[in-house]
């Protein structure tokens, strides 16, 4: 079909410190790794990876962070993430780093990724987990992401009713 | 618009997780937490940018939807997703300020809450797209759209639910029954009978359905033009073979009395000034039709109702009372309610008849057979025959059909006092009309009189009774005979414009379906038949005679029976099948139906002096239920076929008015224009206005009307001023002003000075007739200029009015015309055509008319076809002057006019853009309250003059003198040729003011154009 094409990378941001958290919005990360391309690649970079540049999907507590660019300049996104060393808030500065985990052409491809990823991430702490009352709690989580599959099904055919409702 | 993209873009991310943050998290926790007045602490809210109204109703859905995410109660964490895909997951209410530290049970939950959120995007698919176009190309198989089981198993189920919908959405099936159920007889005339309830259906519906683009106009449904291109083709049908039009949407109205009680009613509604009344003597003998225009009873010259034709029937027998005569009038049905009511006030008829014993009252039958309808459509099982329905179907439709009557209203009146019996006879007869030379031909050759019975046996179950009748009495098969000889003479006459107008011939006969031929064929005229005999001269000279003007149509009995007696196509096929020598003539001997019809000549062309007889042709009258058994006979002898289009085009060749397009001082006509003006404004505005013509710039007032009024009283305000200032400069009177008018004519060379006693001999003359004419109108020469004001001040309080007088128009016609006045004036004799255009003739003119229109037409000098709306101007003195220097010179151009509104347009829309801005900024506060009363103001259009019209005859460099109707580039002249009105004043301005050399040229204006071209006026009596 005739459409622009896009590539999405999926990243984690890995921080020591929980405070850099705070106040982190797709609109301040926006600006920061614009701001990165334009110091790595200067303003040619800066231009040509502006246009479609976008942040789609932010999880504060799992640090995922979903980037859109077009896919002529995607390298020049992917070079500048590691150049991303901190985050700023209210004057603080906060170390921190990217890991790109998958660069997909799609965001369904994406979040298919970020499934398998999270399972195994869950997987490998219910392994190395010690503490008892902890690893019960991993443990319900991981059944929950498990069951949650199964549900799907049901929940499905209840959100497309109340959909028909708030049409209707 | 921007809303509905919103709401389709919030439904496609409906499933996409969104952004989870820390911040967006505390507001909406604490406000949740407070309407749940300290319940659990759950939910954190999310942020979702896209979407804004929809978000906030489920923000106060969410007390509703609550208890279920608490169902998910089996799980410790506190994270719970929400619905729709959202993040709900928030830690305990108490930890949940900055986390400090990372758990793995709080790492696990969030990981596990993403899983979920993840899942539920990838697998439920976004809204805007079919099940099946989710999947990858290569799986996708043929019909999935339809048919569920191809899909995919695990996807079925959502499939299933999608189908579904899809036929909720769907319309539903109308139609109970399979195709063939529907085509079934039966069941195909009970659809029919349903759709005929609102407009009536000719008899012809059905054939012309299949290759007309059908219009319902009038209540009817009529056939516009045919769908094939044939604009030309019907003009040469018209010029050279036959065109045929079915005219049974005409309405009959039948007066039936003594004939003096019904001449003495109708004649105080027309007026012989207009030519021949209802008492002309061929007319009144039955032996001719006559037209005539009617007007409200003694509102003569104003008020008017409408044309109309009229036949009387003939006298059977020369020694026959007039006691009880019987009068159709035919009319076109827009006129109907106004002359009816009319009419029956006229003749004061008021009385409805609901059942009388000698008149034929359908009304009776009328409720007998709406029962039987009730009954037949509860029975559905019953089968029906065709002939049964259409005999219901009828008075259903002619009663349905007019809208505004009930069921139950009569159509006959009686008066008590003068023992006139009005019915209206509206859809109990087929009119058929044959235009051109081959109609003599095709009718020749269609129809075949009937054979007379001779044998006395088989009397018991022979359904033609009246014509055994009939045949018994040798007067009237004598007469039967001699119409039948003169129905064969017509065959040998090249065409109706030879024959006496409005001549009416009675016939009977045979039907005409059993001499149909194997194909269809051009019927010519033969050549041996053309021989000169002296019988056909005879004809030709005196017409046909008076007595085989008569038919048995007139009597309704009759032609109830014919009706009913008809055999159905469906037999006659099936005795035809069964002929021993298949092809061979079928004789059905006494069986045979005999049809009574009427044949009446429509005179052509008859006014001017080209192409006279142009477009004339036969009218067939039949009684119901037999037009399709004539019509495809008609048309298997060569007859074209014409819409209503075609009519128009007939009218407008041989230069009539239209009914009702060009009859604009009657309600009907009125009405007419409205509608039209309504319409064309609607196509105008459906333009863009960049690519529709600006009208004010092009300086055209009222494209899309002809406002009539306004033009008149312009110029009768002009005429006034102007004679005013010459009264004052001669206050004397009238002598000082007669000679002071003479002495400029008379330094015109061209112009025969015209001897002054004369002139006011003749306008005495002139005075004396128009006194005994309108009495109501006291205006002798002597009073008229003392009383000008006066007479002034009564005059507009007039209405508006058309010249129809003959006198009147015969002299307008001779000062028309630009050259032949001599010949003219030999022509007519002393007493009339020497009546020079002088000032004091206009002036009676112009007293007794002053807001009169006149009909004219126009012929392009050279280039130019008018359009409809065109304007009639009077050429300035200069452009005459250009012509007669350079006979190739087009005309002038009208100046470019400036757009005074189109600022103020420009300016509105700004405002309201600004309006629109600021409300979309406080929409959330005010709402809809600002909004509605500065957008309903109405706007004005682009391109057209909004307000009330400014001064209509000066407003372009050239004065306006009045409007086409009709006006298109004529094929049988070869130059464009427009119709129109002008006003008479103007016109007498007009003409006075011209030399005679060039008298009666204007100029022509399409209202999109600023060229000027140059026509000649003419006015045919």
């Amino acid at each position: 079909m005739v459409r622009f094409k896009h590539r999405y990378l999926l990243c984690e941001l890995v921080s020591d410190d929980p405070r850099c958290r705070l106040t982190l919005d797709d609109r301040v990360l926006g600006c920061l790794v614009r701001d990165t391309i334009a110091r790595v690649h200067g303003t040619f970079g800066a231009a040509a990876c502006s246009i479609g540049f976008a942040v789609r999907y932010l999880n504060v507590y799992t640090g995922i962070v979903l980037l859109r660019c077009r896919k002529e300049f995607y390298q020049l996104v992917w070079s500048a993430l590691p150049f991303l060393t901190y985050l700023e808030n209210k004057g603080h500065r906060y170390p921190c780093f990217f890991n790109t985990l998958h660069v997909g052409g799609t965001i369904r491809t994406c979040q298919k990724f970020l499934i398998q990823y999270n399972r195994r991430q869950l997987l490998i702490l219910l392994q190395n987990c010690t503490d008892e009352g902890e690893r019960d709690a991993i443990q319900k989580s991981v059944t929950r992401s498990c069951f949650l599959e199964e549900e799907s099904g049901e929940e499905l055919s209840d959100s497309d009713d109340e959909a028909t409702e708030t049409v209707a | 618009m921007s809303n509905a993209k919103e709401r389709k873009h919030a439904k496609k991310m409906r499933n996409q997780p969104t952004n989870v943050t820390l911040s967006s998290g505390f507001v909406a926790d604490r406000s949740i937490k407070h309407h749940n007045g300290g319940g659990k602490p759950f939910q954190v809210q999310k942020q979702e940018p896209h979407s804004g109204t929809s978000r906030q109703r489920q923000t106060k859905m969410m007390p509703h939807t609550q208890p279920e995410p608490n169902m998910n109660e089996q799980s410790s964490s506190k994270l719970t997703f929400k619905k729709k895909g959202g993040w709900k997951a928030g830690p305990d209410g108490t930890s949940q300020e900055i986390p400090k530290y990372i758990t793995a049970s709080t790492f696990a939950q969030a990981r596990a809450a993403e899983i979920s959120a993840m899942l539920k995007a990838v697998t439920q698919k976004s809204s805007n797209s079919l099940v099946f176009q989710t999947l990858p190309r290569h799986m996708r198989r043929r019909a999935m759209s339809h048919n569920v089981k191809r899909l995919p198993r695990r996807l079925q189920e959502m499939a299933q639910k999608e189908a579904e919908k899809a036929v909720h959405q769907k319309k539903e099936h109308s139609k109970n029954k399979c195709h063939k159920a529907r085509r079934c007889h039966i069941n195909r005339t009970q659809e029919f009978n349903r759709r005929q309830r609102k407009n009536i259906w000719l008899e012809t519906h059905i054939w012309h359905a299949k290759r007309f683009h059908m219009v319902k106009r009038w209540g009817y449904c009529l056939g516009e033009r045919p769908t094939v291109k044939s604009h030309r083709a019907c003009y040469r049908a018209m010029t050279n073979r036959c065109l045929l039009q079915d005219l049974s949407y005409y309405c009959c109205l039948e007066l039936k009395g003594k004939e003096e009680e019904i001449l003495k009613a109708l004649s105080q509604m027309c007026s012989i000034d207009t030519g021949l009344t209802f008492a002309a003597v061929h007319c009144l003998s039955g032996k001719r039709q006559g037209s005539l225009v009617l007007y409200r009873a003694n509102k003569y010259p104003r008020e008017m109702l409408g044309p109309i034709t009229f036949i009387w029937k003939s006298e059977g027998t020369p020694c026959g009372t007039s006691e009880n005569r019987q009068l159709w009038i035919w009319l076109h049905p827009t006129l109907k309610q106004d002359i009816l009511e009319e009419i029956k006030s006229v003749c004061q008829c008021l009385e409805p008849i609901r059942s009388t014993v000698g008149l034929p009252n359908p009304l009776p039958t009328l409720f007998q057979e709406k029962s039987q309808t009730e009954m037949t459509d509860e029975k559905i099982g019953k089968k029906r025959k065709r002939r049964d329905d259409e005999e219901i179907a009828k008075p259903i439709k002619k009663i349905i059909g007019d809208g505004t009557r009930d069921p139950c209203q009569p159509y006959s009146w009686i008066s008590p006092n003068t023992g006139i019996t009005i019915s209206d006879l509206t859809m109990e007869m087929n009119r058929f009309r044959l235009i051109g030379p081959l109609s003599h031909s095709i009718l020749t050759e269609a129809l075949k009189a009937a054979s007379v019975h001779m044998g006395e046996e088989a009397l018991e179950e022979i359904p033609h009774r009246w014509w055994i009748d009939v045949c018994r009495n040798t007067d009237s098969v004598s007469l039967h005979r001699r119409q039948e000889a003169i129905f064969e003479l017509l065959g040998g006459v090249t065409s109706p414009a030879e024959i006496p107008a409005g001549t009416i011939l009675g016939l009977t006969v045979g039907d005409p379906r059993i001499n149909l031929p194997q194909k269809r064929s051009e019927a010519l005229s033969n050549p041996e038949k053309c021989q000169d005999n002296e019988q056909v001269r005879q004809l030709l000279l005196e017409g046909v005679p008076v007595e085989c003007a008569h038919s048995f149509i007139w009597n309704q009995e009759i032609c109830k029976s014919v009706t009913e007696n008809k055999i159905l196509d469906q037999d006659l096929n099936r005795m035809r099948s069964e002929l021993l020598v298949p092809g061979s003539q079928l004789v059905l001997g006494p069986h045979e139906s005999r049809i009574p019809i009427l044949l009446i000549q429509q005179p052509g062309k008859v006014t001017g002096e080209d192409r006279l007889g142009w477009g004339s042709g036969w009218d067939v009258l039949l009684p119901k239920g037999w037009g399709m058994a004539f019509w495809i006979p008609f048309i298997y002898r060569g007859a074209r076929v014409g819409g209503l289009k075609e009519g128009l085009v007939h009218s407008q060749y041989k230069r009539a008015p239209a009914i009702p397009a060009d009859f604009p001082d009657c309600p009907a006509g009125a009405l007419f224009a409205e509608e039209q003006a309504k319409n064309l404004l609607e196509k105008y505005k459906r333009r863009p206005p960049a690519k529709r013509p600006n009208y004010v710039k092009l300086g055209t007032l009222a494209p899309f009307f002809c406002p009539w009024e306004l033009l008149t009283q312009d110029w009768e305000s002009r005429v006034w001023a102007q004679k005013g200032s010459s009264l004052e400069a001669s206050p004397s009177g009238e002598k000082s002003d007669l000679r002071r008018c003479e002495v400029p004519h008379a330094s015109t060379p061209e112009q025969p000075p015209q001897p002054s006693a004369e002139a006011v001999t003749s306008v005495t003359m002139e005075s004396e007739v128009l006194d005994t004419e309108c009495q109501d109108q006291p205006g002798t020469e002597s009073v008229m200029d003392q009383d000008a004001s006066e007479n002034h001040v009564a005059a507009t309080s007039s209405q508006l009015c058309v010249l129809r007088s003959r006198k009147f128009l015969k002299q307008l016609s001779t000062w028309c015309g630009p050259r032949s006045e001599d010949r003219r004036a030999a022509r007519w004799g002393p007493g009339r055509g020497q009546q020079g255009l002088t000032r004091e003739t206009c002036l009676v003119f112009v007293d007794h008319f002053p807001r009169a229109l006149v009909w004219v037409s126009l012929s392009l000098l050279r280039r130019g076809s008018p359009e409809p709306h065109s304007m009639i101007c009077v050429p300035a003195e200069e452009d005459l002057l250009q012509l007669s220097q350079d006979p190739q010179y087009c005309g002038p151009q009208e100046p470019r006019h400036n757009d005074p509104f189109k600022s103020v347009i420009l300016k509105q829309k700004e405002k309201k853009k600004m309006e629109k801005r600021q409300n979309r900024g406080c929409a959330a506060s005010k709402g809809l309250v600002a909004g509605p009363p500065e957008a309903r103001q109405e706007a004005p259009t682009l391109g057209l003059w909004s307000g009330t019209l400014p001064g209509l005859t000066s407003h372009c460099s050239r004065a306006l003198l009045g409007f086409v109707t009709q006006g298109d580039f004529s094929m049988a002249v070869g130059c464009g040729e427009a119709l129109g009105f002008v006003s008479v004043t103007g016109l007498l301005d007009l003409l006075s003011s011209q030399p005679a050399a060039e008298r009666g040229l204007v100029l022509l204006r399409p209202p999109a154009s600023l060229q000027y071209r140059f026509a000649r006026i003419a006015i045919e009596v």
